[in-house]
């Protein structure tokens, strides 16, 4: 079992003002995270919490100011395979038909075509997209496209999915469809989840464990267990588990706490 | 009774409705293009005739339509200073296709170095800034003293004119490829080489092709200049040869030859566009 460790982050902007004088922009402060494989951690925060910077920094594309990043003890530098991103905007190539786009990961690390064909086939059916392999990125609908996203991400088999509100762009009815989907590929995947979202509710539904990032700079104020998307795994039907007296209170806890980062800055 | 008296009524009210006039309007509106392109080169060609025909302005200045046609078809045979119709366009068209290939060469590389890399910026961007406003004309007694009279220096003096605007879209291009998109490459263990392969270069492929498009309208009117010097053969030089002898039907035949050359080659990039880059069009 591999671990994705955040140790100790802070990130700071600075900007140059001249003379010398350097104005710094805190963005987190301290921040530590462990993600293991088989876990699926959701973030809530506002906005400018630092969310994005905290998992690029996960994905290797941002340096934090200070801390570390390991995975399995070893320090992770840059981007690397074993970490694959979805984006909010898809981020698919259009010059490629949907079936190459899932199978880009594996162009690059150079397997065969036969492979390649048959793990994009094989991912296309994951994400309930069987037989639009042939079609052009532009055919699809805004959920379809993040279908090929996140069977893009799980093509090289990355031990960690990290995920940056791709659901935002959804409209209500294809996003709980989707939160439904996201669960199920992550159980039958095995990978390790990171996803940052603006919805208290997908992130309670979807995640092992809900974490809170205050604003200004951004540090970890809640944390805590879910087993609600395991229930969904286990049977028991999405619109019920939403329902349940506990979810609504879990869900209402958490608001208080993401609104509770606002009136500390206020006192 | 009542109940076929509504009919009736309905039936006339459906009549109104799919009136022929509406029909043939709806017919008539997707070809209104064609129609108005066709129109106005009629006016056009009708004005020449009327001009001639009534002698508004002297022959010499403006042959008729008739003459001109004449003209191409004794180009086509026999010639003109030695060489036929056909030899010129050749000696053109091979012109301005080296010239092609040779700056796209040049100029998609230095579009990238532009925009993927800050020295390359630093280094290349002053040149085909400085190069781009220049008219060939001013350079081209530099290129005659440097490289000579021959072929070389009329393929490059078309190539210089080229450059800038196939290394100035290159360099959009590339810079259209969205950070999520390279961060995605990365992601998936690209290394730089790889990013550029296959996230820049197919991002960029939209305006290297209209970079090219623009590159062809230079490179076609570079021609004549190119052609000024030393030449026996090529349609700039056809063109000017015959404007020194007031032989104004052969001037009127070589326009109309660099346009209808220009008009094709701009009709395959069109093509190219749409069968290489389908993509650009469903943004």
């Amino acid at each position: 079992m591999t671990e994705l460790l955040l140790h100790d982050l802070s990130l700071a902007y600075e900007k140059r003002l001249g003379f010398g004088r350097v104005e710094r922009t805190p963005v987190l402060d301290r921040v530590s995270l462990s993600l293991s494989s088989g876990e699926f951690i959701a973030v809530l925060g506002r906005s400018g919490s630092g969310k994005t910077s905290l998992l690029n920094i996960a994905a290797g594309f941002l340096r934090p100011t200070a801390g570390r990043v390991t995975i399995g003890g070893r320090d992770v530098l840059g981007p690397g395979a074993d970490r694959a991103v979805v984006f909010q905007d898809d981020a698919l190539f259009a010059w490629l038909s949907v079936r190459d786009n899932v199978a880009f990961p594996l162009r690059l690390n150079g397997s065969p075509e036969a492979e390649r064909r048959l793990r994009a086939e094989e991912l296309l059916a994951l994400v309930d997209l069987e037989g639009l392999g042939h079609k052009a990125i532009w055919e699809l609908s805004g959920g379809q496209r993040q279908r090929v996203g996140i069977a893009r991400a799980l093509a090289a088999r990355p031990d960690f999915l990290l995920m940056d509100e791709p659901l935002g762009a959804l409209d209500a009815m294809t996003r709980e469809r989707m939160q439904e989907l996201l669960l199920a590929i992550w159980s039958k995947s095995g990978t390790g989840a990171l996803l940052i979202t603006h919805s208290v509710e997908e992130a309670l539904f979807v995640g092992t464990r809900v974490i809170v990032l205050a604003s200004d700079p951004g540090r970890i104020v809640t944390s805590q267990h879910s087993d609600f998307g395991r229930r969904f795994l286990s049977g028991e039907g999405a619109r019920a588990i939403k329902a349940d007296p506990a979810f609504i209170a879990a869900r209402e806890a958490l608001i208080t706490a993401i609104h509770g980062t606002d009136l500390q800055v206020a006192a | 009774m009542t109940a076929a008296v509504d009919a009736s009524t309905d039936l006339k009210a459906e009549a109104r409705t799919a009136a022929p006039v509406g029909t043939l309007r709806q017919h008539v509106r997707p070809l209104m293009p064609i129609i108005t392109t066709l129109l106005s080169v009629g006016v056009v060609l009708v004005l020449w005739s009327l001009s001639s025909a009534y002698a508004w302005v002297s022959p010499v200045f403006l042959p008729s339509p008739l003459k001109v046609l004449r003209a191409l078809s004794t180009l086509s045979t026999t010639g003109y200073v030695d060489s036929t119709l056909f030899q010129h366009a050749g000696a053109s068209l091979s012109r301005v296709f080296a010239a092609l290939v040779a700056s796209v060469a040049i100029a998609v590389p230095v579009g990238i170095a532009i925009a993927a890399s800050p020295v390359g910026r630093g280094i290349l961007d002053p040149v085909v800034e400085f190069l781009r406003p220049l008219p060939p004309l001013a350079y081209l007694p530099l290129v005659i003293i440097w490289f000579g009279i021959g072929e070389p220096s009329k393929v490059l003096v078309i190539s210089l004119a080229m450059i800038p605007p196939i290394a100035i879209s290159t360099a959009s291009g590339v810079r259209s490829a969205s950070q999520s998109q390279i961060n995605a490459a990365r992601s998936f263990g690209a290394s730089r080489l790889q990013v550029l392969r296959h996230v820049l270069l197919p991002s960029a492929l939209p305006a290297i092709l209209t970079g090219i498009r623009i590159a062809l309208g230079t490179g076609w009117s570079t021609l004549v200049a190119a052609e000024l010097v030393a030449a026996s053969r090529g349609l700039g030089f056809m063109i000017q040869s015959a404007a020194q002898f007031l032989v104004t039907d052969v001037v009127i035949a070589g326009i109309l030859v660099i346009s209808a050359l220009a008009f094709v080659f701009e009709a395959a990039l069109r093509l190219a566009e749409y069968f290489f880059v389908p993509w650009s069009r469903h943004r």
